[in-house]
């Protein structure tokens, strides 16, 4: 229907991603339908019930379950993360909406994984945000929302029904209180830039996973967030030792997480 | 009733024009006149207020022909046959209709032919490159296409400045002559016309010249569309029976809908039953006819060009067009100062009665959907899509197309939910100084002002030759905090459209990244910094 959308078939949600990650149980879909191929190969933990949205590979970590169907995902402030976290919906080949975003960066969504032939933008939902909140969790698998007013406690509970009798999965840029899940950016290092030469060619970034319940331990990563090509993956814990640079230890004390060593890294 | 002097085929089409209407010789070529205003683009979007304020124009020619049937803004076009005898000939139609746009401050050209398609083409002819001359001819014997020589306009058309001159008149019979110059590329038809030139058919003469078997042989149904075009006549023969049924479809409002709002969510619903009971006979539409009756029992009609390609959410667009700019005209003409706030948020009087008429009925030869790419809407989404729209106007859900440039802000085209849209700039093409990868997740629509100074609090600026005055180490981003600059790299200079005036620039490109860890996109236009886009 849409020209241009062709071009994408070939960019696949997750592909490339799981290129860069290297690992082999990628989710892997069908060019142009979206659709995932056999359950086997994406992993058996996110697919081992319809009842949760599966992730990008490189959030397997951070989210063994997937993004539960019902729930609601707060991240702390609009980043990239976002967007990884919509491109759950283009994973499961679904429709993702994203409402309040008016100067969303398309091209970095699509190369997180996001397809954007399966993407409703409502740039401003205006003074009835709810409303329009409530209709696109109908719709869409997944709504990523940045509030244009802090949400009233019944405002949230409304929502937060509406997305469990339709099985969808609301993202919220900033807070929510009773959140099943939160991720947010710790620390965050651009690579391949210096003072006066280089570029931005990828940034390494510390992803903290907290939840309720099942989910309640404190959980962090590093990823590439972007990766050299836009595409998110794992940071391979390095060998390399202590880290130079903006970054701090060498371990983090918190998680037992080895800090990858990003020099090593071929940028580009 | 004017409308009643179609020819046999539209008649046919349109049972409620049968009454009446006295008997006429078979294939009569039915004389329409276009009305070309260079102002809008053909590449614009067709909704939106900036194609609303092509209503003026429409009203200005509704003046001379009840029924003007919109092509799309910046064409219109009249049945010239009636209008013509009132007015005193074909040429005073034109003078006296360009006249009355001129009038209202608006370039205008009206070229009369034998058939839309050439009197589309008869309006565009630049004036100077023979048209006026044509012009003078008049009815005279003189065969048209040797005083107008349409390859000379094709090549020169955009240079040649529009000079007042009404286009040409083609005379009757005259048409397929007329065309038989202009390149195939005119036809507009994607796909095909690229494939022609290869096989050595350059122009609409070369390719009437095929027997017309074998083009649809050959071709297909976009092939004998494109024959019949180049042959002067109608792209698709009429259906040649007359409906049972009566195809039209209408709603009525009781209580009288004050607000435009449920009445254009309404057409969605009316426009879908119409496509639905089209489809069911298998035939399409090439005009639909929107009538709104209001309380005082006043009748609002226009015609719509359709072709059957427009979707149910795009022929209710087209009634809010029509319902805003009555409302428009109404302010203008009645209301004083006082009234606008008042008549903005209701129509006056209401609507108590909508109703579509699907206007000369023809076969469906439907559309091949892509075997890839096309992403398939299903009901579920559609529905959530349209809820959104009609509480927040049809513009607000938006689907994004990736598409080629050099900003991050070019290379997304976004398109109202139902509307289908190419990119505006082609995709896969280098596009060389592009912004590379990776992308950045915050693309300002509007690039947003900054402040950059260095160590000494002086503003960084960027020479001709582009050379940095001092390395970067304060960023305000948008009258913001000051936060330290910790690595930054450029300028990339970027020169765009040179030769143009009007749309060239040059920018000077940045990364920086600042002591919080976030990555900048910013350039330098005429010593300001802006912030384009945002690596969160």
């Amino acid at each position: 229907m849409l020209n241009g959308i062709g071009d994408y078939a070939g960019r696949v949600p997750g592909s490339r991603a799981t290129a860069s990650s290297g690992s082999p149980a990628g989710g892997c879909v069908i060019p142009g339908t979206g659709q995932l191929p056999d359950g086997a190969l994406c992993g058996p933990d996110v697919l081992s019930g319809s009842d949760a949205l599966p992730v990008l590979p490189a959030l397997r970590e951070l989210l063994p379950g997937g993004l539960p169907r019902g729930s609601v995902v707060a991240t702390g402030s609009w980043s990239l993360l976002c967007l990884v976290l919509a491109a759950s919906a283009s994973v499961a080949g679904g429709w993702c909406a994203i409402a309040g975003v008016p100067d969303l960066g398309v091209a970095a969504a699509a190369d997180a994984g996001l397809d954007p032939g399966r993407l409703l933008l409502i740039a401003d939902p205006g003074e009835g945000w709810p409303q329009v909140a409530a209709s696109l969790l109908d719709g869409c698998e997944l709504v990523l929302l940045r509030p244009p007013a802090r949400p009233s406690a019944q405002v949230r509970r409304r929502l937060e029904a509406v997305a469990r009798r339709h099985g969808s999965v609301l993202v919220v840029v900033g807070d929510w209180d009773g959140a099943q899940c939160r991720l947010t950016i710790a620390r965050r290092e651009w690579t391949g830039i210096e003072a006066g030469h280089g570029r931005l060619r990828a940034r390494l970034a510390q992803v903290v996973a907290d939840g309720r319940g099942a989910a309640g331990r404190s959980r962090a990563r590093w990823l590439w967030l972007p990766g050299p090509d836009g595409a998110v993956a794992v940071a391979a814990a390095g060998a390399g030792g202590p880290v130079a640079g903006g970054l701090d230890a060498g371990w983090d004390g918190e998680t037992g997480e080895a800090i990858p060593a990003w020099r090593g890294m071929s940028a580009g | 009733m004017s409308s009643a002097r179609g020819t046999p085929q539209r008649v046919r089409g349109t049972p409620q024009r049968v009454r009446g209407t006295p008997q006429r010789v078979r294939g009569t070529p039915q004389r329409v006149l276009a009305v070309w205003c260079p102002d809008w683009p053909p590449d614009a979007p067709d909704t939106g207020p900036e194609a609303r304020a092509f209503e003026q124009v429409i009203t200005a020619v509704e003046e001379f022909c009840p029924r003007v049937e919109v092509v799309r803004p910046g064409m219109c076009a009249i049945d010239a046959r009636g209008p013509a005898r009132y007015f005193g000939g074909e040429e005073a139609l034109a003078g006296k209709i360009t006249d009355a746009v001129a009038a209202l401050g608006i370039a205008c050209q009206a070229g009369i032919a034998d058939g839309l398609f050439a009197a589309q083409l008869a309006a565009r002819v630049p004036a100077g490159a023979g048209g006026a001359e044509a012009r003078c001819g008049g009815s005279g014997d003189r065969p048209r296409q040797k005083v107008i020589d349409p390859r000379i306009h094709h090549l020169t058309g955009r240079a040649v400045a529009w000079a007042g001159a009404p286009g040409v008149i083609v005379a009757p019979g005259r048409t397929p002559g007329f065309l038989a110059p202009y390149p195939v590329s005119v036809l507009d038809i994607p796909g095909f016309v690229d494939l022609l030139p290869r096989l050595g058919i350059w122009t609409l003469g070369d390719f009437a010249r095929l027997p017309a078997a074998e083009a649809a042989n050959r071709f297909g149904a976009p092939g004998e569309r494109a024959h019949r075009l180049a042959r002067g006549l109608d792209p698709r023969p009429l259906t040649p029976r007359q409906p049972s049924a009566d195809l039209s479809v209408q709603i009525e409002f009781d209580p009288p809908a004050g607000q435009s709002e449920p009445v254009v969510f309404a057409a969605k619903a009316l426009a879908g039953r119409m496509h639905a009971g089209l489809a069911a006979r298998g035939l399409a539409c090439v005009r639909v006819q929107v009538q709104a009756t209001y309380e005082d029992g006043q009748d609002l009609t226009r015609l719509w060009r359709h072709d059957g390609l427009l979707s149910a959410l795009a022929v209710a667009e087209r009634v809010r067009w029509q319902l805003d700019s009555w409302r428009a005209g109404q302010d203008a003409r009645g209301g004083g100062p006082g009234t606008g706030d008042r008549a903005e948020a209701s129509l006056v009087g209401g609507i108590t009665r909508l109703r579509m008429i699907p206007d000369q009925l023809v076969r469906d030869e439907g559309h091949q959907l892509g075997l890839w790419g096309d992403a398939v809407i299903s009901d579920r989404v559609a529905r959530a899509a349209i809820r959104v729209q009609a509480m927040l106007g049809h513009e607000a859900v938006l689907r994004p197309v990736l598409a080629g440039g050099r900003d991050p802000a070019e290379q997304v085209t976004l398109a109202p939910f139902g509307d289908s849209r190419a990119p505006l700039l082609p995709g896969g093409r280098p596009w060389p100084g592009r912004i590379p990868a990776p992308a950045p997740a915050t693309v300002y629509p509007v690039p947003r002002p900054a402040l950059v100074t260095d160590d000494s609090g002086t503003a960084v600026g960027v020479t001709g030759r582009a050379v940095v005055s001092a390395p970067p180490v304060l960023l305000s981003a948008d009258g913001g905090p000051w936060l330290a600059v910790t690595a930054w790299a450029g300028p990339w200079p970027v020169t765009e459209r040179w030769w143009d005036a009007a749309g060239g620039r040059r920018r000077a490109r940045f990364q920086l990244v600042t002591e919080d860890g976030n990555g900048w996109l910013a350039a330098v236009q005429d010593g300001q910094w802006l912030i384009e886009a945002s690596y969160d």
